[in-house]
C-alpha cells in the first residue's frame, strides 16, 4: 500500500513537471492514434474518416504503402511546403526502404492544400500530376467549402494511383472528376444496356406483329433513355430513379404491351468494414524530399 | 619482472584505449563529412533539374509572351549562370538570381489569363515549383549536416584530432537575402 502511494506520488510529480515544461515544442501536429486520419481542423465527417482509415490500413497491410490525411487549422506561420515536408518526415510516412508514402494536407485558415509525395512514389506521381489531380478532384469542392467531400474524392483518386502501382488487389473505388463528366457506375450501365435491349426487342415485336401500342411504348422508352443520359451527367442517383419512374409512367399510359423482363441490377456494393487488431498505427519511417505540389483555394 | 610485465600491460591497454578513442572520433568526422557531400550532390541534382525545366518553360511561353522579352531573357540568363556555376558560392548566388527572375516572370504571367489556365503551363509550373521546393529541402538538409559536422570538429578534444588530420570547417549553402521573397501580386 505504501509502495503504491509512493509510485503515485512520483507519477503526479512527473505529470506536474510535464505540464510545467512541455517537452514537445515542435510547431507541427503529432500523429493521432489513428495515424492515417488526423482531422485537427475538424472538418471531415465520421464516414469519410473511417473510409480513409479502413482503406489506408488495408493498403498498408498488403503493400506497405501509406496514405495519410491531415487537416490543420493553421500552419503556425510556416509556408505549407516546409510544413508538409516536416510533418511528412516527423510522421515517417511510408516504408523506410521504399519511401512509398503520400500525404494529403489541408490548412483551413490559410485555405491551402498540398499533396506531398515520398521519394519512392515520385515516379508515378510527378509534381505536375499531383497539381492536376488536386485541380480536378479536390479544389472544386474546397472552393465550395465541401472539405469532407473534396478530401474523400481526392483520397480516392490518389488511392487508385498508388494502389495500382503497388499491386493492391483490394477494392478500389473511382473518384469523380469535378469538371469532366461523371463516370457512370457499372450497375447504371447494366441497367441502361438491358433497357436498350428490351426496347429494341420490343420494337421488333411491335413492328412484326403491327402493334402500334408497342411501337409507341418503345418510342416513349427511347425518350426516357435519352433523358436518363442527360440527367445522369448531373446526378446518377436521380437518373436511375427517373428511369424507373419513366418506365412505370410509360406503362401506365399505354398499358402493359406484353410481358417483358428487365435485367436491371441495382444496389451498391458496400465497403466492408475492417477490424484492426487493436495495435497502434504508426509510420514506416519513410521520408520525402519536398516533392508534390500546393494549391490555394 | 612480474611487476614490469603488469606495467607494460597497463601501458599497452591505455595506448590501445587512446588510439581507439582517436579512431572513433576520426571515423565520426569522416562519416559526417561524407554526409555533407552526399547532401551536396542532392542539391546539385535538383539545381540541374530546375535548370533543365527552364528551356521548356521558355519555349512554351515564347509565342504568347512575345512582348515580354525582358522578363524571359532574365530567366534564361540566370539559368546560364547556374549551369556554368563552379563552386558552392557561385551556385548559391546563381540559384537566388534564378528564383528572383522566375518570380518576376510570374508577375508578368498574371497578365496572361489564357496562359495561366493552360494545363501544360500549369503542369510545367508545378514541376518548377516542385524542384524549387526540393532545392529548399535539400539545402536545409545540407546545412543541417554542415552544422552537425562543424559543431563536432570544434569541440574539445575533437578539435585536436580535426587539426591533426586537416578536417576544415565546411561552408553553408546560403540563399542570398530577399531571393525567396515573392513579389507582391494581387490574385484578384
Amino acid at each position: 500500500m505504501k509502495f503504491h502511494k509512493l509510485a503515485l506520488n512520483k507519477i503526479f510529480t512527473l505529470l506536474f513537471l510535464l505540464v510545467l515544461f512541455p517537452v514537445n515544442v515542435s510547431a507541427i501536429v503529432e500523429p493521432t492514434d489513428k495515424f492515417y486520419v488526423n482531422d485537427y481542423a475538424d472538418i471531415l465527417t465520421d464516414e469519410v474518416e473511417s473510409y480513409i482509415f479502413d482503406n489506408s490500413v488495408k493498403l498498408y497491410n498488403e503493400t506497405s504503402a501509406q496514405i495519410v490525411v491531415v487537416t490543420v487549422k493553421d500552419l503556425e506561420g510556416k509556408d505549407i511546403e516546409s510544413y508538409a515536408t516536416e510533418l511528412f518526415r516527423h510522421f515517417g510516412i511510408g516504408d523506410k526502404e521504399k519511401n512509398n508514402g503520400l500525404l494529403l494536407l489541408l490548412a483551413l485558415d490559410e485555405r491551402k492544400s498540398r499533396v506531398e509525395v515520398g521519394y519512392g512514389l515520385e515516379g508515378i506521381l510527378p509534381d505536375g500530376k499531383t497539381g492536376r489531380m488536386q485541380d480536378e478532384y479536390m479544389i472544386p469542392y474546397y472552393k465550395d467549402n465541401n472539405f469532407s467531400e473534396g478530401m474523400l474524392n481526392g483520397y480516392k483518386a490518389f488511392f487508385e494511383v498508388v494502389a495500382s502501382e503497388e499491386g493492391y488487389t483490394g477494392e478500389i473505388s473511382k473518384a469523380n472528376k469535378a469538371d469532366g463528366e461523371i463516370e457512370l457506375p457499372e450497375y447504371v450501365l447494366t441497367l441502361l444496356g438491358s433497357k436498350l435491349l428490351a426496347t429494341v426487342v420490343l420494337l421488333a415485336i411491335g413492328f412484326s406483329s403491327k402493334k402500334t401500342r408497342v411501337i409507341a411504348f418503345c418510342i416513349l422508352e427511347s425518350i426516357t433513355i435519352a433523358l436518363f443520359f442527360i440527367v445522369a451527367k448531373y446526378d446518377v442517383g436521380a437518373a436511375v430513379s427517373f428511369a424507373f419512374i419513366g418506365t412505370i409512367f410509360n406503362l401506365a399510359i399505354l398499358g402493359d404491351p406484353s410481358s417483358r423482363s428487365y435485367g436491371g441490377r441495382g444496389g451498391y456494393s458496400s465497403g466492408h468494414s475492417y477490424h484492426s487488431s487493436g495495435s497502434s498505427f504508426h509510420g514506416g519511417g519513410g521520408s520525402s524530399g519536398g516533392g508534390g505540389s500546393s494549391r490555394s483555394f | 619482472m612480474k611487476k614490469g610485465l603488469i606495467g607494460i600491460g597497463v601501458f599497452a591497454a591505455i595506448v590501445i584505449l587512446v588510439v581507439a578513442f582517436f579512431f572513433g572520433k576520426y571515423n565520426t568526422m569522416v562519416s559526417l563529412n561524407e554526409k555533407i557531400d552526399s547532401k551536396y550532390s542532392d542539391i546539385d541534382t535538383y539545381l540541374q533539374r530546375r535548370a533543365d525545366l527552364i528551356p521548356n518553360l521558355v519555349n512554351s511561353v515564347k509565342g504568347i509572351m512575345s512582348h515580354e522579352q525582358e522578363a524571359i531573357n532574365k530567366v534564361t540568363e540566370a539559368r546560364t549562370k547556374l549551369v556554368n556555376a563552379k563552386d558552392l558560392t557561385e551556385k548559391a548566388s546563381a540559384d537566388s538570381e534564378l528564383t528572383k527572375a522566375l518570380n518576376n516572370f510570374l508577375v508578368v504571367v498574371e497578365n496572361y489569363p489564357d496562359l495561366k489556365a493552360n494545363t501544360n503551363f500549369i503542369t510545367l509550373m508545378d514541376e518548377l515549383s516542385g524542384s524549387e521546393n526540393r532545392i529548399a529541402t535539400s539545402r536545409k538538409d545540407y546545412n543541417d549536416a554542415v552544422n552537425e559536422y562543424n559543431a563536432y570538429i570544434k569541440k574539445i578534444p575533437n578539435s585536436i584530432i580535426a587539426n591533426m588530420f586537416n578536417f576544415k570547417e565546411r561552408e553553408y549553402f546560403k540563399a542570398t537575402e530577399n531571393a525567396n521573397e515573392v513579389p507582391q501580386v494581387s490574385f484578384e
